[in-house]
């Protein structure tokens, strides 16, 4: 559903570039659930933004659907996020002055969807997700993984396609990670969502069934769970860590 | 860094952050100036005896302005303090006093003050050489430019800033010295509650309160001093009520119409607005409680305006009036003192008479607004009327016998056109002929007819008891004021013995409309012009201070896909919303409210551009134009930096 070809992305003047991506290629289908890795300053959060049409590139494609997003004008783009995309932020990014019930039916509103139907579509997801009961609370009122799990349900209740997380677990303690976590594995594996999640924390990668690694703009190396456990498959991600050097402290 | 440097940076932030309470401190400087400048003027004020009193009446607003403007200043600084509460917060964690803190916010404040007060200085310059020619025009004297530097009036600006400022930061000083790092540092952005919970007590009060406007309202029309009141009281209760009652309600409104919540923007909209219930209640209250007042103040100071006037036009077409009511007397004694100390070119003296009975004036008392002075219709010789439109250069008018003709104020003009009934003098009967309009000198007691006076052939008027005496004269130069004092001290004399005489000099009638006009409109747009730029301030403050906050929401909603011409939508409409709300109620209780005070005056003094609609019209206009400037400025700035590239 998603294809990244040869995508690349420079910063700075003609004197000074940086480049934060490097000729990142790969491919995601539906209903899969990938992580990308990296340190700080790998391009990981570049890339995330290129792909949710908030930064564009500087030379390659991005498809989604087959569709190409670099020929989409910005009226379109708003179109293409608010049906297609959906945003799960390190720092929540839900609105102060409206309820977690307003805050999820947004998206809905944003995308026109008949007002009547609103609550309903609501309150399913929120089951889904175990949040029926702060439905009416405002964000200052509940914690940081019922906010993280009103923002997945937020990102999804439109029936968007693609579900970006940068760095969810970010600002969350461990428990609340770890039901986070089962929550997106969840919302993959049984609602069929399709998610693309950036995160320097292995724990949260050994969630994905595919993790990309990248390492100062380009990609680095590529790891499939498959059959394994994911404990097994934790391992294995830290020993890409590993490799890539120099950064397991941001790992443990 | 000394904490000098720091402070007088902070200050440069502050007056750039906030700059629109820094233009409305400089305005309210200039403003104090320019009517600390009129206080000291011995120009201005010997311009007429009565404009003496002038200093009382500013200063007397001065304080009022002082209060307001202590108010408007200590609550920008405690907003301040709030606001930036995580960077006080950081100050006293790296190791400062709480004493060196407020001393920080102290200086920091002075220095805006100081910068206003100065920048105010130079613009109230500007400002005082308008008033002055104002004041020039209004006293018909010539207007030549004369920079006027008194160190006196900058005394006094200064004394008043001293106030304004001592109040404010006695305030906040104590506040940062109780402040605790914790406190300080992690302010919570909570959403404010409900002040008024249950639907069913919300409900109560939100009637109440629309009960008490519309009480209120009717009660400031009766124009009755007790009732006025109680009248204000409930409006001030009406306008708390109601914002706070209508405030908890929108959310309970849209938590039962879910359908109408999800349409559109309203839901961004309506959320913005209750997210700070219980503040922005009071806030909205306070500020349509200074709209309130701002409009009836503009009001009030158009209407006082159009009376000086609109009575001085109508006796001061000639230069001097004298009638008697005692008809054993008669003008000899100021004929004389005229005589002897005043070119006189023309004059005339001569009888009014009373009419056989009232049937003119029960026709007026019937179908208009009359005030009637007299218990019959006044009668006056045609060769009088014919010698007096001479005088006044009016086109020559032809009565044949057996005919009447009508000279009026313009008021009753149409009214009279429609009056073809003939009426009998001495058993004759007179049909009507022509209706005249010019200005005679027919307002008042004692003078040419009461509003209106009919012209009967002579030898008819003369068969009449006489109404009273009248002497009228056009002089060379205008009647002094000194001369007026004694032409008074004739009068008294003469009061001891008889009845009083009705003396109108015409020089007279226009120069206490002029200091009228100064002592009491200006000192009322003065006010009304601080009110509205207080609120308009703080409600701009209130706004630009939440930009983080629209700047996250907007940011979010662009990456969640709102298309940026639904953004601008969407802001459009709070900010509708925010600032249409409390300039609503006062334009719903000032209306009616003005419209009832332009009817206390006598009927035919509010004509021309001091008409009752004219009035409303300009006082409305004049009202919304200062807060549009606002509107606008807010709008802009606010577009600029909340919507995304």
């Amino acid at each position: 559903m998603l294809e990244v070809k040869n995508i690349e992305k420079y910063y700075g003047s003609r004197n000074n570039v940086t480049k934060a991506l490097d000729r990142v290629s790969f491919q995601v289908a539906d209903g899969e659930f990938i992580a990308i890795m990296g340190a700080s300053g790998s391009g990981k959060t570049t890339l995330l933004n290129c792909i949710s049409t908030i930064d564009t590139v500087s030379a390659g494609d991005i498809l989604l659907d087959g569709e190409s997003i670099a020929d989409l004008s910005s009226r379109e783009l708003a179109r293409f996020r608010r049906e297609k995309l959906g945003f799960v932020f390190q720092d929540f990014n839900l609105l102060d002055t409206l309820t977690i019930e307003e805050n999820i039916g947004l998206a809905l509103s944003l995308n026109h969807v008949d007002p009547r139907a609103v609550q309903e579509k609501v309150r399913n997801v929120a089951q889904k997700l175990n949040i029926s009961d702060i439905l009416d609370k405002f964000p200052y009122q509940i914690s940081g993984g019922q906010k993280q799990r009103a923002a997945c349900a937020r990102a999804m209740v439109a029936g968007q396609s693609l579900l970006l997380a940068d760095e969810p677990t970010g600002a969350l303690d461990s428990k609340a990670s770890k039901n986070l976590l089962e929550i997106m594995t969840q919302m993959n594996e049984e609602m069929g969502a399709t998610i693309l999640m950036v995160t320097h924390d292995a724990y949260s990668a050994s969630y994905a069934r595919r993790v990309l690694f990248l390492k100062d703009g380009r990609l680095f190396n590529e790891l499939l769970r498959g059959e394994r456990g994911r404990g097994v498959f934790y391992h294995e991600i830290l020993d890409v860590l590993a490799l890539l050097g120099g950064d397991i402290s941001d790992v443990l | 860094m000394t904490y000098f440097k720091l402070s007088l940076r902070n200050a440069r932030r502050q007056a750039r952050d906030y700059l629109v309470y820094f233009s409305t401190i400089v305005m309210v400087a200039a403003l104090l100036y320019a009517f600390n400048g009129l206080i000291f003027s011995q120009e201005l004020q010997s311009l007429a005896l009565q404009m003496r009193t002038l200093p009382m009446m500013i200063v007397m607003v001065s304080v009022v302005v002082i209060a307001i403007i202590s108010w408007l200043v200590s609550y920008t600084i405690n907003f301040m303090l709030t606001r930036r509460s995580r960077e006080f917060g950081i100050y006293v964690l790296i190791g400062l006093e709480n004493t060196q803190v407020a001393r920080l916010f102290f200086l920091e404040n002075m220095a805006v003050g100081g910068c206003a007060l100065g920048l105010g200085i130079l613009l109230g310059n500007l400002f005082y050489q308008m008033l002055r020619a104002i004041v020039l025009t209004l006293f018909g004297a010539p207007y030549t430019f004369s920079f006027v530097f008194s160190l006196r009036a900058v005394g006094l600006t200064l004394l008043c800033f001293a106030l304004i400022y001592l109040f404010a930061q006695l305030k906040s000083r104590k506040r940062i010295r109780f402040m605790k790092i914790h406190e300080l540092i992690y302010f919570d952005r909570q959403n404010e509650k409900a002040v008024i919970r249950t639907g069913k007590r919300r409900r109560k009060v939100f009637t109440l309160s629309l009960v008490l406007g519309v009480l209120g309202t009717l009660m400031l029309m009766t124009g009755y001093l007790p009732f006025g009141i109680a009248g204000a009281t409930c409006i001030i209760i009406f306008l708390y009520a109601f914002f706070l009652s209508f405030a908890s309600g929108v959310p309970a409104y849209f938590d039962k119409r879910q359908e109408k919540k999800y349409r559109g923007q309203n839901l961004l909209v309506f959320r913005t607005l209750t997210s700070k219930l219980a503040t922005m209640g009071v806030v909205m209250a306070t500020i349509a409680l200074l709209f309130t007042a701002t409009l009836v103040s503009e009001g009030f100071g158009l209407i006082l305006q159009g009376l000086f006037y609109g009575r001085a036009r109508e006796n001061s077409c000639f230069d001097i009036m004298i009638g008697i009511s005692d008809l054993r007397q008669d003008q000899g004694d100021y004929i004389e003192y005229l005589h002897d100390n005043v070119s006189v070119e023309a004059e005339r003296q001569y009888q009014v008479y009373q009419g056989d009975n009232a049937q003119v004036r029960d026709y007026l008392l019937k179908n208009t607004t009359y005030y009637a002075y007299h218990q019959y219709d006044i009668l006056m010789a045609y060769s009088d009327y014919a010698a007096l439109r001479e005088m006044l250069g009016y086109s020559e008018v032809t009565l044949e016998q057996g005919q009447y003709l009508i000279h009026c104020r313009t008021y009753l003009e149409d009214l009279f056109n429609e009056y073809t009934q003939s009426i009998s003098v001495g058993g004759q009967s007179l049909g009507a002929k022509s209706v005249h309009s010019e200005p005679l000198g027919q307002y008042g007691w004692e003078v040419n007819g009461s509003d209106y006076i009919l012209v009967v052939p002579d030898a008819l008027a003369e068969q009449c008891p006489v109404s009273h005496l009248l002497y009228v004269a056009l002089t060379g130069e205008p009647i002094s004021e000194e001369q007026y004092t004694e032409l008074n001290y004739i009068r008294k004399v003469r009061s001891q013995y008889h009845d009083y005489d009705n003396i109108i000099v015409g020089a007279q009638e226009e120069r206490e409309a002029a200091s009228w006009t100064a002592m009491t409109v200006f000192p009322l747009y003065y006010l009304a012009l601080v009110l509205t730029m207080t609120a308009a301030t703080i409600l701009t403050i209130q706004l630009l201070s939440e930009s983080g906050r629209y700047r996250r929401q907007f940011g979010l909603l662009q990456k969640l896909g709102m298309d940026s011409r639904e953004m601008a939508g969407a802001l459009r409409r709070q900010f509708a919303v925010y600032y249409a709300m409390p300039a609503i109620p006062p334009l719903l209780i000032g209306i009616p409210v003005l419209w009832d005070l332009t009817l206390m005056p006598e009927p035919g003094i509010l004509t021309g551009i001091s008409h009752p609609a004219v009035i409303m019209g300009i006082a409305v206009g004049l009202y919304l134009l200062v807060y549009a400037i606002y509107v606008l400025l807010a709008y802009t700035s606010l577009k600029r930096s909340v919507l995304p590239e």
